[in-house]
């Protein structure tokens, strides 16, 4: 599963990251093995989404997400 | 002694807030990442020192991307300075002390300065700082930059930090560290490394190393890399965040962190699936209306009949002592003439740009990225571009510096050409203008319609240099969303007034003195054979005049029947101000504001019509960008080549679409609809014969054996295609 199959309002833990384009960009702003991710939602038009990491947000689009392997988490 | 004092920290950490503090300065504060785009430098003084203060474009970490940062990278690399003050953001802990950590590598006499404290204590969370200290092993001193509180400690302690350096200090897994000795043996330097082992030989751009080094790193790296289950270049970044979580864990007590934030609810609405887009539009269109509606025209009618008084009651008193006519004709009709027209918009500038601020301050404008991105990045752009197109609306060159926050040359190349299209706030004098004069009423929404036209020409700009220049160019989008703060009076005041008070500067030097010359050419010339002072009458005989009727013909067609309008266009190369001033001067203002505080309005009636002014605004909005911007846009193109492409592209499209807008628009109602209708046939059989050539495309090979042949709509034949 990937960060963008997570829906809004779900939680998850990065458990692998596969990005290419701006890979130690993402890895640097804290998207690391474990760390969980809240999907907060959606832009309007379907893409980018919004997460809350690290006790901040961030904003990145699908297709960098759909590099960041997850799993999902409760609660 | 002076102590030269680096800003490093994360974007939108306050860095400039404090050196504005500290140094007394007025550089732009905005609460978006990526305001500063440059190197500052400031003073500041404390009993017996003095310090060099340097304000620096944030990072989020040592491996830049784009060339704002690499700005603040090589400063840090080159060890440019004595102290490096690491702002830290006390309100996202986290994250901001990953690059603390990378500094900490470094090993240079550093000092923390941990700002936003009053959000700490607002959120009820509490940092102990003494722990943190210990933790991270460096002096830190909690401020509050915007309230200038701390900043005395913090320098003191800058003093005392100074020689101390903190080399070779092991912080990581011991595995971890032992790699990072195998890469010192080699490099002969703990800092380098560590940036060999994060981002290999790319990370040791810029020192001279021999190429067996690099062989032999590259082997070490190798066996070393063999170690982890992890990709190598996330080990030193992990590690670096569980040492990050250790201390948060201790040092940072946050109640309730599931509590919706004030930010969540604000954003829940202007970023909401629905409204999100509607409202941003209804926002600029409140800013626009606010500014050139009907308050805003108000209050400038209010302002023209203070300006007319004084200026009535200055040239009666000189007039008492006796003037000779060219002085009172320069008094009246040039200085007068031409600045009373421009400072005349000066309240509904003032609106303009303190909305615009207020939108800055407030955390909205990287909202509008993230909204935006999606529709962007089909003209290959990112949602990061908007940024620089919305401070574009300010003033283009500020705007164009910011498109180095793109990290992709194309992005930046695209976007800085674009800029000149949205209409910059000295243009929006000329609007005022026209639409207060020929369109009364509804004269707002002539205005509102020409920054639309502007977007839209970017917009279509934007498509074609994707379509045709930088095809197959994709964007990249990675962008923080900082929360919301409340924009303090102080700030949103300073920043508006820095930007009016731009304009009156302006005003009293460039534009007065262009005014003089224009006055002086266009009252001064040839009659009955002799070199005279002219009349308002008889202005055709002047220099300028002369020089107007010459180049008329090039702008005839586009609808100018007047030499003055011709001539008042072109001045607005030196600034876009003076195309309202030359007007002013040209078409007599003085008498006009005098007697009944009108600016222009009846003689511009007299002299244009609807479709004329409509043109000519069309034409100022999109053609011939002021000198300043010009500069601006070939040293953000950096090539003479893109520079002149854009420059000449610029004047095109301005002219085609004043040409368009004249030509339709003079048709009689029955004409135009016939054009209308002739256009959208061309369309559509463009777009069928587009759409069907598709469908008919073949993909080689005989039908029968075709994989599309049910979804083909050729008739299906046994042959061979003539051609492929
Ligand atoms: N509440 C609060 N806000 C602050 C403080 N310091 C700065 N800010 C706000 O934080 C935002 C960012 O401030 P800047 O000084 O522009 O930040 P910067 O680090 O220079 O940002 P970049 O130039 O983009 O890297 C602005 O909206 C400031 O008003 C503070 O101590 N408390
Ligand atoms: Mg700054």
């Amino acid at each position: 599963m990937t960060l963008k199959d997570i829906k809004p309002g779900e939680k998850c833990i990065i458990t692998n990251i596969h990005t290419n384009n701006l890979r130690k960009r993402i890895i640097d702003m804290g998207l690391t093995k474990g760390t969980i991710i809240n999907v907060k939602k959606m832009a309007p038009l379907g893409d980018p989404m919004e997460i809350l990491i690290r006790g901040y947000l961030l904003t990145l689009r699908q297709a960098e997400a759909k590099t960041i392997e997850v799993a999902r988490v409760e609660g | 002694m002076i102590i030269k004092v680096a800003l490093v920290g994360n974007p939108n950490s306050g860095k400039t807030t404090l050196f504005n503090g500290l140094t007394g300065s007025n550089q732009s504060v905005g609460n978006w990442p990526g305001v500063t785009v440059e190197k500052k430098t400031g003073k500041y003084y404390l009993d017996h020192y003095e310090a060099e203060i340097i304000d620096l474009p944030g990072i989020y970490s040592l491996s830049t991307i784009s060339l704002e940062e690499e700005v603040a990278f090589q400063f840090v690399l080159q060890k440019k300075m004595d102290v490096i003050i690491n702002i830290v953001d006390a309100s996202n802990l986290e994250r901001n002390l990953f690059l603390t950590h990378q500094l900490l590598e470094t090993g240079f006499p550093m000092v923390i300065a941990l700002n936003c404290m009053d959000i700490v204590k607002k959120k009820r969370q509490n940092i102990n700082v003494q722990q943190l200290e210990t933790m991270l092993g460096v002096p830190i001193i909690p401020i509050t930059a915007s309230k200038h509180q701390g900043l005395v400690d913090l320098m003191h302690q800058v003093e005392i930090a100074k020689n101390i350096t903190r080399l070779d200090e092991r912080r990581y897994d011991s595995a971890i560290e032992a790699s990072v000795d195998r890469f010192t043996t080699i490099l002969g330097n703990r800092f380098w490394a560590y940036r060999y082992f994060e981002d290999g030989i790319k990370g040791l751009y810029g020192i001279n190393i021999k190429l067996e080094t690099i062989k032999l790193l590259e082997t070490v790296r190798d066996e070393e890399s063999s170690k982890y289950p992890l990709d190598f270049d996330m080990l030193l970044p992990n590690e670096r965040y569980e040492r990050i979580i250790k201390i948060v864990d201790k040092a940072w007590i946050r109640p309730d962190l599931e509590k919706q934030s004030t930010t969540d609810k604000i954003d829940r609405i202007l970023t909401h699936k629905w409204l999100g887009l509607p409202l941003f539009a209804i926002i600029m269109f409140l800013v626009f209306f606010l500014a050139f509606g009907p308050l805003g025209a108000w209050i400038t009618e209010g302002f023209v009949n203070l300006i007319g008084l004084l200026f009535a009651w200055i040239i009666e008193g000189i007039e008492a002592l006796g003037m000779s006519p060219w002085v009172s004709s320069l008094l009246t009709k040039g200085i007068f003439g031409g600045l009373s027209s421009v400072m005349g918009f000066l309240p509904q500038l003032t609106i303009l740009f303190l909305f615009l601020s207020l939108l800055e301050d407030s955390g909205y404008m990287s909202r509008v990225a993230f909204i935006m991105d999606r529709i962007l990045r089909h003209f290959g752009l990112s949602g990061k571009s908007f940024i620089p197109m919305l401070l574009g609306f300010g003033c283009s060159v500020p705007a164009m510096a910011a498109t180095r926050t793109l990290d992709k040359i194309e992005d930046r190349r695209i976007t800085t050409m674009i800029i000149p299209f949205m209409s910059c706030g000295a243009k929006a004098p000329i609007y005022a203008i026209f639409a207060g004069a020929l369109f009364a009423g509804y004269s707002y929404l002539v205005v509102f319609s020409i920054y639309g036209l502007g977007i839209i020409v970017a917009i279509l700009s934007a498509i074609l240099f994707k379509k045709t220049i930088f095809k197959g160019v994709a964007s990249n989008y990675l962008m923080e969303l900082p929360e919301y703060r409340l924009p303090t009076p102080r700030n949103t005041l300073l920043h508006t007034w820095e930007r009016i008070k731009g304009f009156v500067v302006k005003a009293g030097t460039v534009l007065l003195a262009a005014f003089i010359v224009i006055w002086f050419l266009s009252y001064f010339g040839f009659m009955n054979g002799t070199f005279q002072l002219l009349d308002e009458a008889e202005i055709g005989y002047s220099l300028l005049g002369s020089f107007g009727k010459i180049i008329l013909p090039i702008f005839t067609p586009i609808g100018f029947t007047d030499w003055r309008s011709a001539v008042a266009i072109l001045t607005g190369f030196v600034a876009k101000e003076s195309v309202v001033g030359t007007l002013g001067i040209l078409y007599g203002v003085s008498g006009d504001v005098l007697q009944n505080g009108s600016l222009l309005f009846t003689n511009i009636q007299a002299a244009f019509t609807q479709v004329q002014a409509y043109s000519f605004m069309a034409f100022a909005l999109l053609g011939l960008p002021c000198i300043a911007a010009l500069s601006a846009m070939s040293k953000e193109l950096g090539s003479k080549k893109w520079f002149a492409f854009a420059v000449a592209y610029e004047m095109i499209v301005a002219y085609l679409v004043a040409l368009a807008i004249f030509q339709i628009g003079s048709l009689s109602i029955g004409e135009m609809l016939s054009v209308l209708v002739a256009i959208a046939v061309v369309l559509i059989v463009f777009f069928s014969i587009k759409a069907s050539r598709k469908r008919k495309k073949c993909v080689g090979g005989a039908c029968y054996m075709c994989a599309i042949k049910d979804k083909c709509h050729n008739k299906p034949t046994d042959e061979l295609p003539k051609s492929s």
